[in-house]
């Protein structure tokens, strides 16, 4: 019967808590990283080259996943790797359908959860802190987030080695989709909170009368009408583009030059600059 | 102010750990050092201006506050952000004396940091089409079971990628920076068409940030009310975030036992009659 060390465990996520993307193309996004990580493990399992060899290719396929909560998988396929090690019925098939029917659900709940929400709550309250030029909000958020993130992550590599190959079933499952759903839900809010807290778009539109009197101040009765409106719209209308027309980001974003320089001729936007 | 060989050399450096596929790994490069507010800290420290650096940080973070890569697209490359926009507009703020903690400098970091790291994303497509080769070379490597190749494929070869993609340019920039800036305010006045846009378009970036965020969570029209809800706690209500992440966090939890509640039936046909009834 043969049993990972902890040794070994722990390399293999160090190898991936670091060297995730540090080799990134387009065409094999994590692969390597991956295949670095499970290095450790096949080198302790096996005792030939030309086993270990036969076994880390089958890591050499396309992976991609939110890289963080990503952990969990390459700890799942080391428990499996062992279970394989000890006679167990896997094969290499088995091995790459987790891992390729994993990669979308937990990209999705890594983007979300941790870059969606986790992430600008701590730079939020970060924010908060660095009133004056003070440094501590930025010391804040690299303690915070390193140790955070890095006992998050640990935990998911050994969680996902523990369960093994059952882990699919808990994070696919119904309930899974019930947790993800819920998750999503909670991300969805804080995006929403985030786009009133951090965008600020003002308009400095205005009419004025005969004697210099205000008839109508825009962003006044925009705000009357729902506060911050203005940055609620250009956000939809960012998300329209990108998700229904299918534009890139870089498409959006010249647009978005395009509509600043017009409605800085138009008088819609002045930031009100002067030296 | 100016940047000496060695202050552009530590910059050039942290822009190599810190770019999207960076050496500094996600966590610490990618999510930490890649952060403007950090990258503020880190140009703040070398330069000599500490308070000036988080302050510029600050309000650049704030464009980027929810900058993510979904399936590696990118659309900001952090390291042009931090380590080439923030340096640069340091430089222009001093030399033009505005006070770092005013709208003018702040608009100006946003919209410099804005420009340089949408250009930037040259680097980015760069330094992946680069590593495409060590890439290759590495596979072959292990099809022939050198295995230790592996450590030299994932984390030292990436090196000479981001020596000519991240280390080269950023050291150029930071070392003509202040002829460069000077340029930028001979010719461009402060209440110019270009600049007054350029401002605008500070303030108008963050929106695309948020919305790649938006395509990620949204997948049917009625998730729109949840952002909405979102959102009206925080322009109405005026909760702050971590508030707004609270009751996220209790509606998360009422629709998980909503949904547990509609599964149960489906889990009913399975279980025996004994157990429900314990259930109930």
């Amino acid at each position: 019967m043969k049993k990972l060390s902890k040794k070994a465990l722990n390399h293999s996520f160090l190898n991936w808590f670091y060297g995730n993307l540090t080799c990134f193309s387009q065409e094999h996004m994590q692969t390597f990283g991956y295949m670095l990580s499970m290095l450790p493990i096949v080198e302790e399992l096996y005792s030939t080259n030309e086993e270990q060899t036969e076994k880390i290719q089958t890591y050499s396929t396309f992976f991609n996943t939110e890289p963080q909560v990503g952990a969990i998988v390459v700890g799942i396929t080391a428990g499996m790797e062992e279970a394989r090690a000890n006679g167990e019925d896997v094969d290499d098939e088995t091995i790459n359908g987790i891992r390729a029917g994993l990669m979308g659900p937990l990209a999705g709940i890594g983007d979300s959860l941790v870059v969606g929400t986790l992430l600008p709550i701590l730079l939020g309250i970060a924010l908060g802190l660095s009133g004056g030029g003070s440094p501590l909000g930025a010391i804040f958020y690299i303690l915070v987030w390193n140790i955070g993130m890095f006992l998050i992550m640990r935990f998911m590599y050994f969680k996902g080695y523990e369960l093994g190959g059952k882990a699919v079933e808990i994070l696919v499952g119904e309930k899974a989709n019930a947790i993800r759903e819920s998750i999503i839900m909670l991300g969805t809010m804080v995006i929403g909170g985030v786009t009133a807290s951090w965008i600020n778009i003002k308009t400095s539109f205005e009419m004025i009368g005969e004697e210099g009197r205000v008839i109508v101040d825009l962003q006044k009765t925009l705000d009357s009408v729902y506060p911050s409106i203005l940055s609620a719209v250009f956000v939809i209308i960012c998300w329209y583009l990108l998700s229904k027309k299918r534009m890139s980001p870089v498409v959006v974003m010249l647009i978005l030059v395009a509509v600043a320089f017009v409605g800085v001729l138009l008088g819609f936007f002045d930031p009100k600059l002067a030296y | 102010m100016t940047i000496s060989v060695w202050q552009a050399a530590i910059i050039a450096l942290c822009a190599c750990l810190s770019s999207m596929p960076g050496l500094g790994g996600t966590t610490f490069g990618n999510y930490t050092l890649g952060r403007p507010l950090i990258g503020g800290l880190v140009c703040g420290l070398v330069l000599g201006n500490l308070p000036m650096g988080i302050m510029l940080g600050a309000a650049v973070q704030i464009v980027y506050i929810a900058l993510v890569t979904p399936g590696g697209t990118v659309s900001a490359d952090v390291r042009a952000i931090s380590y080439i926009g923030i340096p640069l507009a340091m430089l222009y703020v001093s030399s033009v004396g505005l006070d770092p903690a005013g709208a003018e400098a702040q608009g100006f970091a946003v919209s410099m940091a804005a420009t340089v790291g949408t250009l930037g994303t040259v680097l980015f497509y760069g330094t992946a089409t680069i590593n495409l080769v060590w890439q290759h070379m590495g596979m072959d490597w292990v099809k022939k079971g050198k295995l230790k190749s592996l450590y030299l494929t994932d984390m030292a070869l990436p090196w000479i990628s981001h020596i000519l993609c991240s280390f080269i340019p950023t050291f150029i920039i930071c070392m003509f920076g202040s002829d460069m800036v000077q340029i930028i305010k001979d010719y461009l006045p402060m209440d110019g068409l270009a600049m007054k846009t350029l401002f605008t378009v500070g303030s108008l970036l963050p929106a695309v940030g948020v919305a790649i965020l938006l395509k990620q969570v949204v997948s049917k029209p009625v998730d729109f009310l949840t952002f909405f809800f979102g959102f009206t706690l925080c322009a109405c209500m005026g909760l702050n975030l971590i508030g707004c992440a609270i009751v996220g966090g209790f509606f998360a939890i009422i629709n998980y036992n909503i949904r547990c509640l509609s599964l149960r039936p489906a889990a009913a046909g399975v279980a025996s009659a004994d157990d429900d009834e314990e259930d109930i």
